[in-house]
């Protein structure tokens, strides 16, 4: 897949709009994060950001991601 | 009638909670799941007892990754309730139907209750009820459980499908190519499993799940011609199986939700626009400091201070007045009644100084701890405390800590027993543990006395308006020093689990579940009044009371003091209590408190922490004083004089310091045993906290004595040796680990 365009979910800022490209992390937590929303694909709007802590919707569902887990979710604009 | 057993389960926060206390009035049974420290509830229906409704954990999945998913589906497949109810947060359908489409091939009948419909109308999005029960191939009924609408009708549902027994055949979640593979797997193990669990293990089989499989007892052949059809599928599809059932899942549920659901034009919700604003970077933290300060401004100043004295001074001390009705007080009661009864001097005096006397400090507190737990559990359930668990997590994570941690702490601050209960919703193990540990250094309503007690000495009286939050904050520092050190250790090494938490959308709690929440801490806290405290209360009583009669002209026969013959008006030098608190005062002699008495009263500051200001008071005879009491302070004060008059204040802090961190009293024990669930754990985080509080004290003392008094001994020198040694544990780099973050990274799912 072309790495352009792609960049960590920590990145994005707040009222963008962004896709699940993929999910780095062994199998229990790319697993853990499919199960809340974060799927190849799916879509992502980020409602706060600060220092790369995250305020998420994703699914519908809003989740709380630190810098940590959202610099696990690569995404594209 | 037939008994009937009701599983219900959903997502965390679908209103789970709400729905069991509405249907059973909480009237169960509350325990821990086998073998995990995951709690289990269970109640009868209050409309029909033979109908028993048994509360599973909220999960996202039944994959095999948290203790709470394996106690689910270990159940629901294991243990087979006559039929399961699926909650399900209509206003987060999609993620919700996730688990749903699980939940329907476990071989249960399923009854799926759309919760929150209320809420989905505001939104303006219409869900097709009828529509979506054909998809999922079960009844699904819409209700509220927070306005107790349709919640019979559900269970009535539930309750006909668990009688017919018939089971669902489960959704057609998957792709042609990936239900071909199942239907192969399913024949191929068909003879080791029930028919009706048949697409279950197939589905298990495939993902790999080997906890599920291990159950079938396969042979390598059929394993192996298994693992053949599941290699065929990843490399045409060139994706592992897991992630396959997964997507093929979640496509699936993309479809009915397309077909059931028709969404309003999107705007910025309500809780989207508030949550802009708590939790934004400049805002967060002085937005939750207000809000705190608010809190315990009500709790602690105004409302629960108002309540506490006149649970202390009226209720339990001189009566008090109810529509200018006069109401004696209840040791005063208590007295006419032991008096009309001709009790003895002994029989008195267990009764009013020991229970009465020693329960009665015991309840003075609740009302202080009520208006506290009441507005903390306003603010966790209208959903503000996971934000401030996210914003918080940005601090506490520079010292080791989740965001998640702050909860207990917040809890603690009124009792530890709650507080360290609180702390079973940290999923990361090593988090948990640590904040069961270091939770009760937060001064809990039971040690404000001994504030008071040496802040009248220091600058007489405890009024001032910083004099709590200092407290606060000092149990803060040791926590953070602490979990510094701790960190530095091979047993939690590692960076904190990283944090992801889903923040409900913000609602105003239903009364009922609010009160139920606070009742649940409170009565935690009643309990152990009751039980431990009461028992505690009477063998301090006895061990103060009883004795040798060794004074001079006595005959050194043992009894209880007040009664044998030529018994000085001061007898407590003789107890019991003298003979065993002396025996161990050593202890504490480089923290320049080694008198008996203060031994004494840090004995009986473990059984509960307000007893150590009336141990004062019995020991030195000083009857009803309290600690806002001159003559209090003058005793606590004169007991670290010494011979030259001179006031060893550092010994006095050192004290004081002490029993604030030491291990808390035995009702927060116990709740910390049941809660690290481990005895090496258990006493692991009980040494930690009397050695570490020991040290504490022993620093502060011999700096005290050596930069003020110029005092230096050999003990000034393991003082320094004992800073040096933390501020090396605090600033040296982490141990390696043999777990790769990844690892770490994993325990949280």
């Amino acid at each position: 897949m072309a790495a352009s365009g792609q960049l960590p979910l920590a990145m994005v800022g707040p009222d963008e709009v962004a896709r699940v490209a993929r999910v780095r992390g062994d199998a229990d937590l790319r697993q853990y994060l499919a199960e809340l929303g974060f799927v190849e694909g799916s879509e992502i709007k980020v409602i706060s950001r600060a220092a790369g802590d995250v305020i998420v919707s994703v699914k519908g569902a809003r989740l709380a991601l630190n810098r940590s887990m959202a610099s696990r979710v690569t995404v594209t604009l | 009638m037939a008994e009937t057993t009701i599983g219900l389960a959903g997502n965390p926060n679908c209103g789970k909670t709400t729905l069991f206390n509405e249907l059973t009035g909480s009237n169960g049974y509350v325990g821990n799941w086998p073998g995990v420290t995951v709690e289990k509830k269970q109640a009868t229906w209050r409309q029909d007892k033979s109908v028993t409704f048994v509360d599973l954990p909220g999960i996202y999945s039944l994959s095999p990754y948290t203790p709470e998913e394996v106690v689910s589906r270990d159940y629901i497949v294991g243990e087979r309730p006559d039929a399961v109810i699926n909650l399900v947060d209509v206003t987060n359908l999609e993620r919700n139907l996730y688990l749903t489409t699980q939940l329907i091939e476990a071989g249960r009948p399923v009854v799926v209750g759309l919760n929150m419909c209320d809420l989905l109308k505001e939104s303006g999005d219409v869900v097709d009820a009828a529509a979506l029960s054909k998809r999922l191939g079960v009844p699904v009924i819409e209700v509220s459980a927070l306005r107790n609408t349709n919640l019979d009708a559900l269970v009535n549902k539930a309750v006909a499908a668990g009688r017919a027994g018939k089971v669902q055949p489960g959704a057609p979640c998957f792709s042609p190519e990936v239900e071909d593979a199942l239907g192969r797997i399913a024949q191929l193990i068909s003879g080791s499993c029930d028919a009706h669990l048949a697409r279950w293990y197939a589905i298990k089989v495939f993902e790999r799940d080997a906890e599920a499989v291990k159950a079938l007892h396969l042979s390598s052949a059929q394993l192996n011609q298994a693992e053949k059809i599941v290699r065929a599928v990843e490399e045409s599809r060139d994706d592992d199986a897991e992630s396959i059932i997964t997507s093929d899942r979640y496509d699936w549920i993309g479809e009915v939700m397309a077909a059931c659901v028709k969404k309003a034009p999107k705007k910025l919700s309500m809780s989207e626009k508030i949550d802009k604003v708590v939790t934004s970077r400049v805002l967060g933290l002085p937005i939750f400091v207000a809000v705190m300060f608010v809190v315990y401004y009500i709790a602690v100043s105004t409302v629960g201070d108002w309540g506490t004295v006149w649970a202390n001074d009226e209720v339990f001390g001189e009566g008090w007045e109810l529509f200018g009705m006069a109401i004696p007080s209840i040791p005063a009661v208590v007295e006419g009644w032991l008096t009309a009864a001709g009790a003895s001097d002994m029989v008195s005096s267990l009764v009013l100084d020991g229970i009465v006397g020693g329960v009665g400090s015991v309840l003075g507190f609740i009302p202080q701890m009520l208006v506290l737990f009441m507005m903390l559990a306003f603010l966790e359930d209208c959903g503000y405390m996971s934000r401030v668990a996210f914003v918080m997590d940005r601090l506490f994570r520079r010292f080791g800590l989740s965001g998640k941690s702050f909860i207990p702490f917040l809890i603690s601050s009124g009792c530890g027993v709650p507080g360290v209960m609180a702390t079973k919703t940290i999923e990361n193990e090593k988090d948990r543990r640590m904040t069961a540990m270091l939770t009760t250094m937060i001064p809990c309503g039971a040690k404000t006395p001994i504030i008071a007690l040496v802040m009248g000495v220091l600058i007489g009286g405890a009024d001032a308006w910083w004099v709590a939050p200092m407290f606060y904050f000092l149990g803060l520092a040791a926590i953070v020093v602490s979990a510094l050190m701790l960190k530095k250790t091979k047993m939690f090494a590692g960076e904190p689990a990283p944090f992801v938490m889903e923040l409900p959308d913000y609602h105003l709690p239903a009364l009922k579940s609010w009160w139920l929440h606070v009742w649940e801490r409170i009565s935690a806290y009643l309990k152990k009044a009751a039980t431990i405290i009461f028992a505690a209360c009477v063998i301090v009583w006895f061990l103060s009371s009883f004795g040798f009669a060794s004074w001079e002209g006595g005959d050194g026969s043992f009894g209880f003091l007040a009664s044998l013959p030529g018994a000085p008006e001061y007898s407590a030098d003789y107890s019991l209590l003298a003979i065993v608190a002396g025996a161990i005062a050593w202890i504490f002699a480089p923290l320049g408190a080694d008198s008996w008495q203060a031994t004494a009263a840090s004995i009986n500051a473990l059984i509960a922490k307000e007893n150590l200001v009336s141990t004062f008071g019995t020991i030195y005879g000083l009857g009803e004083a309290t600690e806002g009491d001159p003559v209090m302070w003058q005793a606590f004060a004169a007991m670290f004089t010494d011979g030259a008059g001179i006031l060893h204040a550092g010994a006095m802090c050192a004290f004081v310091a002490f029993n604030m961190l030491d291990a808390p009293c035995f009702a927060a024990i116990g709740t910390i045993r049941r809660q690290m669930d481990s005895p090496k754990w258990f006493w692991f985080a009980i040494g930690y906290q009397c050695v570490f509080a020991w040290c504490v004290g022993l620093i502060i003392n011999q700096l005290w004595e050596l930069f003020v008094l110029g005092n230096f001994g050999a003990w000034t020198v393991v003082a320094f040796v004992l800073l040096a040694g933390m501020i090396f544990q605090i600033a040296r780099p982490m141990p390696k680990t043999e777990r790769s973050d990844e690892k770490v990274l994993a325990q949280l799912a």
